[in-house]
């Protein structure tokens, strides 16, 4: 069943800047959706469109069929997880969770039946009687989650909620709410710049560049097939390599003295791209084409090299490659290359779209 | 900072008894004063030591009609400065308090101008202002009331301003957080606002009670009914006697009678008002 429903949602401020000019998207009841692009590419503002926070200027928003542009935020049935947590300094944890249920009179015996459930399903059973100032970052993240679950909303929507948290502790909250999201099965709308959070949390990405849409679809599919050059670039890290090129008869012409072959019927200005993870090391006869290496980061597991292409009239253009273990080549030394054909990106470079 | 100079301690705690003694004497030579008869003080010299009157001064002074053509206790004048000081108190707290909440969470036209009109109204104290005052509470048939006594003074651009800047302290996402929970205009200032806001309006109690209680100028304008008199304008009324000895022993008395509440509500009030100053609990 179709749970929410953005028609064409648009927003223009007063002074008429035209933040998100028009989105589309049908979210799954239950389904997990991020949306994730660069800073000021409107993914909050869409977000709070949808909390009500922020009004609807164009387009239909529609929770179970019902519309909601005109409805206060409390009437949407949504739960909201800030950045900052937003949680109530002057009231202990248990109120900061009972107060929406107090608001919607809700009997006290409910309230209580409800907060002590959510407390112990996050582990906050210990915490109820501490004010928020006595708790750590991961302890009042808890809590914003649990003021969320406790309304048993309709959709939960989360505003990079773990961005105030310690690396290790975002990975591990990363996965709890992921655990939590799935066994409450509630619709949810999550809002990050943090990819890898986007490909990890996600049942489908909403990838949004300067307030559109550029691809939506689920993770695997993002990272092997985007629909634009931004969308290549965003997913995956490090980002893909993406070199503007010709589409000729004899390939794709990269430079003057580079053409790797390919049958297509496409022939103009395009984007190839190849993903660091797919650049293959191979000898001088076999190699598409050389990198001088510049340098070399080993992260144990794998390592990242970065160099400079060396070919003709393209010169200097950078490329990461990434390989898996232990690499130390030499500074400065010539590597060879080769991109199998089933890896590449192509995009036109005009309409900026897949070929 | 953490210094071990032997002679600075000796020095900054003599700076510190010569101020303390500074600012006690007087208190000192008032409770002194009020314990020797009325006669001990044509002769010139101020007693620096108790008297033995003391107890007969203190019962007149509380329980017997303040004298000097007022027809009212001491006591009963420090009920009355106590409501003045309460109510300008109160309703200054009260109406800032709204006045904030309007300027800072609602979008209506003309916000800012309504701010800084109300900011300009400090240029406006009562003093600059009594004739007109005066001029619309008599109008207004407020002459001798309590209403009279406090209405004028409740408007108040000092507090808005203090309590504008710790509402725009409270960050949005809060706001929001309790609007997605349900809380309307009232929930959210009563439950949010208010309990946020307490060490600032402790803060603002203190200072507006003791400018409240010390009010001179304005009771002695609109009051001619004895029945009205606050405390502290009475004292100089006691003081301007035509023929005669001057009560001063009763006047001390009573002057330490006026001290007793501001004094009660700093000490009461201390730990709030410093955090009111310092703490920002948000």
């Amino acid at each position: 069943m179709t749970d929410v429903i953005l028609e064409k949602i648009g927003k223009t401020y007063p002074n008429g800047y035209h933040a998100i000019p028009s989105v589309d998207l049908s979210i799954e009841e239950g389904e997990f959706i991020v949306l994730v692009g660069p800073s000021g590419c409107g993914k909050s503002t869409l977000l709070r469109m949808v909390a009500g926070l922020e009004s609807i200027s164009e387009g239909e928003l529609r929770i179970r069929g019902e519309r909601m542009n005109e409805k206060e935020p409390a009437e949407r049935d949504i739960a909201m997880v800030f950045q900052n947590y937003a949680l109530y300094p002057h009231m202990t944890v248990y109120n900061n969770m009972a107060y929406g249920l107090k608001n919607r009179k809700v009997s006290k015996n409910v309230i209580e039946q409800k907060v002590t459930d959510v407390a112990e399903m996050l582990g906050l059973t210990d915490l109820l009687q501490r004010k928020p100032g006595q708790l750590s970052g991961g302890q009042r993240q808890r809590v914003a989650m649990g003021r969320a679950m406790v309304r048993d909303p309709k959709v939960f929507l989360f505003d990079e909620p773990l961005s105030n948290l310690d690396a290790k502790l975002r990975v591990q909250m990363r996965v709890e709410i992921r655990q939590l999201q799935r066994k409450l099965g509630t619709t949810t709308l999550y809002v990050t710049h943090d990819q890898v959070e986007a490909m990890t949390l996600a049942d489908r990405l909403v990838v949004l560049n300067k307030g559109k849409a550029e691809q939506i679809g689920t993770p695997m599919d993002l990272y092997n097939k985007p629909a634009t050059p931004f969308v290549a670039s965003f997913i995956g890290s490090p980002s893909m390599n993406l070199l503007p090129a010709n589409l000729v008869e004899q390939g794709v012409q990269i430079s003057s003295s580079l053409t790797l072959p390919l049958s297509h019927n496409y022939r103009g200005c395009v984007v190839w791209g190849i993903r660091p993870e797919h650049l293959e090391i191979t000898d001088e006869q076999n190699a598409d084409f050389a990198l001088r290496i510049q340098a070399v980061e080993s992260l144990g597991a794998e390592t990242l090299i970065h160099g400079v292409l060396e070919e003709e009239s393209k010169k200097g253009i950078p490329m990461v490659v990434r390989l898996s273990g232990p690499h130390l080549p030499e500074l400065n030394s010539l590597m060879w290359l080769t991109a199998p054909v089933k890896h590449w990106h192509l995009f036109d470079e005009i309409t900026q779209q897949r070929l | 900072m953490i210094e071990n100079r032997p002679w600075l301690t000796v020095v900054s705690h003599a700076t510190l008894l010569l101020g303390i003694a500074l600012v006690a004497l007087p208190v000192w030579m008032a409770l002194v004063a009020s314990t020797h008869p009325a006669s001990a003080f044509g002769v010139g010299h101020i007693p620096l030591w108790f008297g033995d009157a003391g107890l007969d001064t203190w019962k007149t002074v509380l329980l017997e009609k303040a004298g000097n053509g007022i027809d009212t206790p001491v006591f009963f004048m420090m009920l009355n400065s106590l409501v003045m000081a309460l109510g300008i108190t109160f309703g200054k707290i009260a109406i800032s308090l709204l006045s904030a909440y309007a300027i800072v969470f609602f979008r209506f036209p003309f916000r800012n101008l309504c701010f800084w009109i109300i900011f300009m109204t400090l240029m406006l104290p009562v003093e600059v202002r009594i004739v007109p005052t005066y001029e619309v509470v008599a109008n207004l048939d407020l002459l001798n009331s309590y209403t009279g006594l406090t209405l004028p003074l409740i408007a108040s651009a000092t507090a808005t301003f203090l309590f504008r800047q710790c509402f725009l302290s409270i960050p949005g996402e809060l706001v929001e957080a309790a609007r997605i929970d349900g809380a309307g205009p009232f929930r959210f200032f009563f439950d949010i606002l208010l309990p946020l806001s307490r060490t600032n309006i402790a803060a603002l109690f203190v200072i507006l009670f003791i400018y409240g209680w010390n009010q001179y100028l304005w009771p002695l304008l609109i009051t001619t009914d004895d029945a009205y008199y606050t405390l502290v304008m009475s004292i100089k009324r006691m003081l301007s006697v035509t023929d005669g000895d001057i009560a001063w022993n009763q006047i001390m008395a009573t002057t330490l009678l006026a001290m007793l509440p501001p004094v009660a509500v700093v000490i009461g009030m201390q730990k709030l008002f410093v955090k009111g100053l310092v703490d920002a609990e948000k």
